[in-house]
């Protein structure tokens, strides 16, 4: 037995020995170094006008592209990403059956090449989302999107490795520390709350007030929520004139009302009280604070201003004028702004493919508008390669970081990326519940506010 | 261990071997060699799936000690992999410490927080114990938000890759290496901790603390040694897996993550290290299926669509669950125990 176990440990080390090696003699290198990156887009050039994939004598070959991603459906973010992933699939289906990108673009997709969208569900869970991405790239795709905080925090240094290009309902400053391959389209969420909060300045100045007004974060206790409290933003708040009050936390989804925190608020006369929060969180917040007398109508003045997750096209038609004087910053448009560009398509695919049972979730608009965003990216980089030979590198730097300016009719600002702008939209809406209804309130520059390497 | 016909232990040495007969050793040989193989013939993804179920089997491995054989039932685990992870994301991005420095750090600082969290250990156990160590995984995480300029807060922290030499460890291969070498490294150190005076201490306080107390088992310092040495694999496991992501954010260790745990020890086997592989390997494979299928099932039925997939994997893996618990309490293992002495005894197996 003991020259057996001998003659074990020698041919087990002999293998592991031979093992490790034969892959490091196998393995393809399949990363592009980031300075290689820079240099091939600063020297790329890509006409942004419709023209036919390299010329070729044969017919073309019949292509399958996939867009998509993962998708979060189980969650604090199932419903809105259940919406997503309508417009997703609806927006495919429009670009196969009439191979231009939108309506009022004139830029034809290439006729051979079929978008087909690929998605998994990873549950918000980062664990999964590694698999799921692994399991998606080697199936050929050559974008990418994530849901949340969550799944991009674990998935965004594997994509910027693996140089794949993504995009993302996500908006936190750690896309831009430094800029990596996610692509946004609506701003970060502080730069949605430095507008709000430029917007209260105003009309405090107007209504004739002299003294500082008193700010305070007011948001959900979560990655996404947490990442409006950065020293840039309340030296932001402070530079600008507010007295910065200090902070409370709400879950996610509250499972009770958060008295506590509300009349923490009024305790500290706050003013204006803003952060990241999602519907299911706003509404009974909101519901809460007009108990408690605290609201633009109530007893105690106060203002809430959320950010686009928190989005009034669904917060309104559920609370009413319950709802009334709260803002919320770069959102989409609602959907009853019918002389929109972006809104008649969503008619448009409504009427199309959901005429029994219309998807009435804003965030359809946000898998539009995604979808756009990833098959301008494809287009874009079938120009300079033949659609079969793509590479996700190809898509990034020929796609991607080329989108200059993209229309997506109005649903979003015009948006641009490149290798050190991930955050596409320059500018956002900013919009209140007056009446129970929607009522835009302005644009805003976006700020800039957390300063990134 | 029940052995084949014929075959007869001649020392004590013998009779407490793991691998006991040459047909024990070829079978380890032969899941070896198929096993370190696998990046030679497998795609990136079933590498992936390997290096998180490996990462997951070192973290239950720590969790069947405390819960499995002490009988200490703990829902903190995912914050005990919290800590090692930001151990090891600390003192390697920050501190610019070797990953092979940062990774016993990592399981000692969690170790370390498992025995002021196993404190209460002392004066409560079950349904109250429970609790305390859910409470521990909230504290951690909030802890870890709080310090904002060390672990990066919400916006978490960038991690460099381990490095050998110059080698550095980034390809799916290298990891998935990485991760088995120290699962097979764990399970064996796993296998041998029940099989000490202190093992079986565990087991003595398990199945009745008071009787294990009259015959001289010190509670204080087993629990305390049970919580110390379940948390080391967590944060071993924990700092693996950030090293994996590159990044470390509180949100790779949601909280479910410790209730999945258990719910592998209850499928694999309490109390068995194959268990707790069988329970790991089980629960991931369920998962990646309810992946693939969710996407299958919104085809078959459009017009519910994404529905069809939401919360699929929550449902069958709370099934599974409860199943089990009816119909096969003892797991997995149990199954394959009975397995292979019916093969043993064939055909005599009545």
């Amino acid at each position: 037995m003991t020259k057996f176990r001998l003659f074990f440990a020698v041919s087990l080390v002999v293998m592991l020995a031979v093992l490790l090696v034969l892959p490091a003699c196998t393995t393809k290198e399949t990363t592009v170094t980031a300075t290689a990156t820079a240099t091939k887009t600063a020297t790329a050039t890509v006409t942004t006008t419709a023209s036919p994939p390299p010329a070729t004598t044969a017919a073309p070959k019949e292509v399958t592209l996939y867009i998509g991603g993962t998708f979060s459906l189980t969650g604090a973010y199932a419903e809105d990403t259940a919406a997503v992933l309508a417009g997703f699939q609806d927006y495919a289906k429009y670009v196969n059956e009439n191979k231009k990108m939108a309506p009022w673009r004139t830029e034809a997709f290439p006729a051979n090449v079929k978008l087909e969208v690929l998605w998994r569900d990873d549950e918000l869970n980062p664990q999964k989302a590694l698999s799921i991405y692994e399991e998606l790239k080697g199936k050929g795709m050559l974008v990418y999107r994530i849901s949340a905080s969550q799944t991009a925090m674990a998935l965004m240094n594997l994509l910027n490795e693996d140089r794949i290009g993504a995009t993302s309902m996500a908006a936190g400053p750690y896309l831009l520390s430094p800029p990596k391959t996610i692509f946004t389209n609506y701003p970060l969420y502080t730069d949605e709350m430095g507008a709000i909060a430029n917007w209260f300045l105003d009309n405090w100045k107007k209504a004739g007030n002299t003294a500082k007004p008193r700010v305070a974060y007011l948001t959900a206790d979560s990655a996404s929520g947490r990442s409006i409290d950065i020293p840039e933003m309340e030296a932001y708040l402070t530079k600008i004139g507010y007295e910065f009050a200090g902070k409370q936390f709400v879950p996610m989804v509250p499972t009770a009302p958060p008295t506590t925190q509300l009349s923490w608020l009024k305790d500290n006369k706050v003013n204006l009280a803003m952060g990241f929060m999602i519907n299911p969180g706003s509404q009974p917040t909101i519901k809460e604070a007009v108990r408690l007398g605290m609201g633009t109508n109530q007893a105690y003045k106060i203002t809430f201003g959320f950010a686009a997750p928190s989005h009034l096209a669904v917060f309104a038609p559920a609370m009413g004028t319950l709802g009334d004087g709260v803002v919320v910053a770069g959102s989409y448009p609602p959907m009853d702004h019918k002389n929109l560009a972006g809104i008649k398509l969503y008619d448009q695919l409504q009427a199309k493919y959901h005429a029994d049972k219309p998807v009435t979730h804003i965030m359809y608009l946000a898998g539009l508008v995604e979808g756009m965003i990833q098959t301008e990216a494809l287009r874009l980089a079938m120009l300079k390669v033949a659609p079969d030979k793509l590479k996700p590198v190809d898509v990034l730097e020929y796609g991607f970081y080329q989108i200059k300016n993209l229309s997506t009719g109005d649903l979003t600002p015009p948006l641009s990326f490149g290798p050190s702008d991930v955050e596409g939209a320059k500018e956002m809406r900013i919009d209140q519940v007056q009446n129970g209804k929607v009522v835009l309130l302005g644009n805003y520059k976006i700020l800039g506010i957390y300063k990134h390497e | 261990m029940s052995l084949p016909s014929g075959v007869f232990q001649q020392s004590y040495g013998q009779d407490m071997a793991i691998f006991r007969t040459r047909t024990h050793w070829i079978l380890l040989l032969a899941f070896l060699v198929l096993l370190f193989a696998m990046p030679v013939y497998s795609s990136d993804r079933i590498l992936t799936i390997l290096t998180i179920m490996g990462i997951s089997i070192i973290s239950v491995l720590g969790l069947n000690i405390l819960t499995g054989y002490c009988g200490q039932i703990s829902l903190g685990h995912a914050g005990f992999m919290a800590v090692g992870g930001y151990v090891s994301a600390v003192l390697t991005a920050k501190l610019g410490l070797s990953f092979w420095v940062a990774l016993p750090c990592a399981g000692l600082g969690a170790g370390l927080v498992g025995i002021i969290f196993g404190l209460p250990s002392l004066k409560i156990k079950g349904f109250y114990l429970i609790m305390a160590t859910v409470a521990a995984h909230f504290i951690i995480i909030w802890v870890i938000l709080q310090f904002q300029g060390i672990t990066g807060g919400a916006d978490g922290l960038s991690v460099p890759r381990p490095v050998i030499g110059s080698l550095v460890i980034k390809s799916k291969a290298s990891y998935f290496y990485l991760v088995m070498i120290i699962t097979c490294l764990a399970v064996y150190l796993a296998k041998n901790i029940v099989r000490t005076r202190a093992g079986r201490a565990f087991v003595a306080i398990r199945d009745n603390d008071l009787a294990a107390e009259v015959m001289g088992v010190n509670l204080w310092v087993y629990k305390l040694t049970a919580f110390f040495i379940g948390c080391v694999f967590a944060g071993v496991s924990g700092a693996l897996l950030v090293h994996y992501y590159a990044f470390a954010s509180t949100d790779t260790f949601p909280f479910m993550n410790s209730v999945w745990y258990l719910g592998m020890l209850i499928v694999g086997g309490m109390g068995s290290t194959a268990g707790v592989i069988f329970g790991t390997v089980f629960l991931k494979l369920l998962d990646e299926a309810v992946t693939v299928f969710g996407p299958m099932l919104a085809a078959i039925f459009p017009a519910i669509a994404a529905q069809a997939a939401a919360s699929l994997g929550l449902i069958m893996r709370g099934l599974v669950i409860i199943l089990f618990l009816i119909f096969e309490p003892r797991g997995l293992v149990h199954r394959w125990e009975l397995i292979k002495s019916y093969y043993r005894r064939w055909p005599f197996s009545y």
